[in-house]
């Protein structure tokens, strides 16, 4: 038995609504300090599985925990530990954001006033603004600046930059590090894949309320095909033989392939022909993403 | 003008509910008056006898409009159904109207709206015009169940005069829809829309009482809408005019929401207040402090309305120090009042303050179930305060508000009465008040059930149910068998004291009803699936 509870922790979670099942059998284990990503297209269980973890809504099947409680019937110590930025800020349009802030940080019992004072100027939000006058980025600012300054071990963070320009998107990546070295653990639902490159060390790809890939970051990459593009001295040989190679487009002197497994082939019958020129690109998580949904 | 009717079609999907049950609500009400007063004074002399006892007297006309008609089966009908029907249509109409205009502005639809191949006062209009054929509806429906009845020989209410009828009905909703929609340009938020138009209708309603409340203020009639209808005397006097100053009316303020729609900034107010502000940390601590906090200005207005209403009506009593009339028991078929004259003005007066605390009843469950709707209550929920606790707190903060009403609407009416001399108690009509507050409180433990299962409607439940309270006995009497009906009102058990005496076992048994609602309503709550809105 390991000692320490999983930050996360769901075992068959499953949730109906109706005919539709929208979560279905969900398997997932988050140890504290991750950084997990958390993908899928619209519709695929993303927002369900955290409504479940925050007990706003009940399991149909399967139990879930969150550093041991069970948010459905511990509702209250488990949210000890959470704190939540949904895609949409929802706030009061009479308290301005100060208020806004206060009222979340005394709902929540945790708060770092100088860190959200520090945030508060990272994410240029002024205080005095009421939530009726400020832009949808604004709004979302205002809960993620309560969600980091309260500091609570678990952030559940649903789409949380929509609306957010880039600037303040670096901000947020940021501030997801500086959660990470501060040890709290980090469930990011997004649709910005170079967001969840940049901050996640882990991730789960769901499809239609089952996980379908979960792992590391590398290691996912690696089921996926390398782009090559040579340009060589003379004709390019036939690479239809060589083995891992696939998707031959060739231009002149000038050949774009894809690469699974081992490189070592390719290399020795380009090498063969005069390389002039040779790049290879790492498929980005948008390629991954587009491979896993596009199929039917 | 495809796009306008496109938006008209939109608006109208959203009132056509509320407009068929107002319709059949009106029909029904106004069919079993004129056929229960039909069977019940079947003859000319039991009908002379009738409007004899009661004819011309101002107490009673200063709560339900003039009583000297009442000899005829059209003149009964129509005094009959007026308070009640006039209230209900105003107040529907003016929440329908803000919650289509500034409701869906609120919401960040209407910016959709806007943005497709209209103007912000096209689009207004063609809204207003929904609510137009929404009002339709209920004089269609009024008219055609009226003539119905009316085709009973004993009834004998004729096509053109059902018409008129429900013509006059129909002038509370429209012009206090167009109130709305006027409100809704001014107000900055759906709840301060409603509010102004509310307290329109409230300040109309209390014009109408004091200018039937002797022949020096009559004219004071043609400047309220409930005046107009008044004036109109359908199936007796027939005076059309009232209906020309109505449309004019309507005209003018549609007008007037259509210009003030075009000249300010969406999703503004006309009155609106400082977007920036320092920090208040009043009622930040705790989600209770904070419904507390933000319900405060709403809980106030109702308890200036409940009071306001309390001294006029007390005020009003004075005119009942007047010698009264012989018999009235034929005619409070409904009160079944017995005592004094005085008491049993003061008895009806009650209703309508119990009226009103139901009402405040019925806007702190719409606020609560539009904290759920609008994804805030996840907030507020996200910390250490469980959801039974913030339900509670919820239910706790409207019964507190519901007593204070009640006592309040007392403490007025005794203020009223005794700065005009009429001699009353301090205690009895302190108890009258508190008196009203179960039944008020009955209705928060529906609105509190609605909540629960349906957050969504949770508010028009309650609206509704007080609607049906008010006209429940009369629609009961319809058919024989259908008097159940009547037991489904709120206001059914209650005594109207002073009037009536308190039976303590009742008010025991009302209270235990509001209770059980509340706590079975609350375990549901902690058993459902939230709106993450």
């Amino acid at each position: 038995m390991s000692a320490a509870p999983a930050a996360i922790r769901t075992e068959g979670l499953t949730k109906r609504f109706g005919r539709t099942t929208a979560l279905d059998g969900l398997d997932l284990e988050i140890a504290p300090g991750e950084v997990f990503g958390y993908l899928g297209p619209n519709g695929a269980g993303k927002s369900t599985t955290i409504a479940l973890l925050l007990g706003l809504i009940r399991p149909t099947a399967g139990t879930a925990s969150i550093f041991g409680a069970d948010p459905w019937r511990e509702a209250t110590t488990a949210h000890r530990h959470v704190a939540y930025v949904p895609s949409e800020a929802n706030l009061w349009p009479g308290l301005t954001a100060a208020e806004t802030l206060r009222f979340l940080a005394n709902v929540h019992g945790t708060v770092d006033e100088a860190y959200r004072d520090e945030l508060l100027e990272r994410f240029d939000l002024d205080p005095d603004k009421k939530v009726r006058a400020l832009s949808h980025g604004n709004r979302q600012k205002v809960l993620l600046v309560a969600a980091f300054a309260s500091r609570a071990d678990l952030l559940l963070l649903d789409e949380p930059t929509t609306g957010l320009d880039p600037l303040k998107e670096q901000v947020f990546q940021a501030c997801v590090a500086e959660a990470h070295e501060q040890g709290q653990t980090v469930l990011l639902s997004s649709h910005v894949l170079s967001q969840v490159e940049a901050t996640c060390d882990r991730v789960a790809m769901l499809r239609a309320g089952r996980i379908i890939e979960i792992g590391h970051l590398d290691v996912l990459r690696g089921l996926v095909a390398v782009q090559v593009r040579a340009v060589l001295d003379g004709a390019v040989p036939d690479l239809a033989g060589v083995p891992g190679v696939g998707n031959v487009v060739v231009q002149g002197s000038t050949v774009d392939c894809e690469v699974s497994g081992s490189m070592q082939p390719l290399l020795a019958v380009l090498a063969d022909a005069g390389v002039h020129h040779l790049t290879t690109r790492e498929p980005s998580l948008e390629e991954l993403f587009v491979r896993h949904y596009e199929e039917p | 003008m495809t796009t306008e009717l496109a938006i008209a079609r939109r608006a109208f999907r959203q009132l056509r509910v509320g407009a068929v049950v107002c319709a059949v609500a009106f029909g029904l009400t106004v069919a079993s008056s004129a056929t229960t007063y039909a069977s019940s004074f079947p003859t000319p002399a039991s009908r002379q006898q009738l409007a004899a006892s009661v004819g011309g007297d101002v107490g009673f006309a200063v709560l339900f409009g003039p009583v000297d008609r009442i000899d005829t089966v059209g003149g009964y009908a129509a005094y009959k159904s007026f308070v009640f029907l006039t209230s209900i249509g105003a107040v529907w109409a003016a929440l329908a109207a803000t919650r289509v205009l500034r409701g869906e502005e609120d919401a960040g639809r209407w910016q959709l709206v806007l943005a497709g191949r209209t103007r912000a006062a096209r689009a207004t209009v063609a809204t207003t015009a929904a609510l137009g054929l929404a009002v339709a509806i209920v004089f269609a429906g009024t008219a055609v169940l009226t003539a119905l009845a009316g085709r009973d020989p004993k009834v004998g209410l004729g096509v053109g005069g059902s018409l008129l009828y429900a013509a006059s009905l129909a002038v509370a909703p429209a012009v206090f829809g167009a109130v709305g929609a006027v409100t809704s340009q001014l107000g900055r938020s759906r709840r301060v829309a409603s509010a102004l138009a509310l307290g329109v209708v409230g300040a109309s309603f209390v014009v109408r009482m004091v200018a039937d409340a002797g022949p020096s203020t009559r004219w004071l009639l043609w400047a309220t809408p409930f005046g107009w209808t008044e004036r109109i005397r359908p199936f007796t006097e027939d005076d059309p005019r009232p209906l020309v100053v109505a449309a004019l009316a309507v005209a003018a303020l549609v007008a007037a929401a259509a210009v003030l729609a075009g000249r300010r900034d969406v999703g503004d107010g006309t009155f609106s207040s400082a977007d920036a502000a320092p920090p208040r940390t009043a009622g930040l601590g705790s989600p209770f402090g904070l419904a507390v906090r933000l319900e405060r200005a709403s809980i106030l207005g109702w308890f200036a309305g409940v009071a306001a209403t309390g001294l006029i009506l007390g005020s009003l009593s004075e005119i009942t120090t007047h010698p009264a009339p012989a018999s009235m028991s034929g005619m409070l078929d409904r009160f079944a009042l017995q005592g004094a004259f005085l008491d049993q003005f003061l008895g009806i007066s009650f209703l309508f303050l119990a009226s009103l605390a139901a009402l405040l009843a019925a806007s702190q469950v719409g606020a609560a179930g539009e904290e759920e709707e609008s994804g805030r209550l996840v907030h507020a929920l996200g910390g250490t305060t469980g959801r039974t606790a913030w339900f509670a707190g919820r239910l706790a903060l409207a019964a507190v508000a519901v007593v204070a009403a009640s006592v309040l609407g007392g403490g007025a009416t005794w203020v009223g009465a005794r700065a005009r001399g009429v001699p009353v108690g301090a205690g009895e009509l302190l108890g009258a008040g508190l008196n009203v507050a179960p039944s008020a409180l009955v209705a928060l433990g529906v609105g509190a059930l609605s909540l629960a299962l349906a957050p969504a409607v949770a508010g028009r439940v309650v609206y509704a149910l007080v609607a049906w309270s008010l006209i429940a006995d009369v629609v009961g009497a319809l058919v024989s068998g259908t008097g159940w009906l009547a037991q489904l009102s709120l206001f059914h058990h209650m005594a109207l004291a002073p009037a009536q005496g308190v039976d303590p076992v009742t008010l025991v048994a009302t209270l235990a009803v509001a209770g059980g609602l509340a706590a079975v309503a609350t375990a549901a709550f902690a058993r459902r699936d939230l709106d993450a809105g």
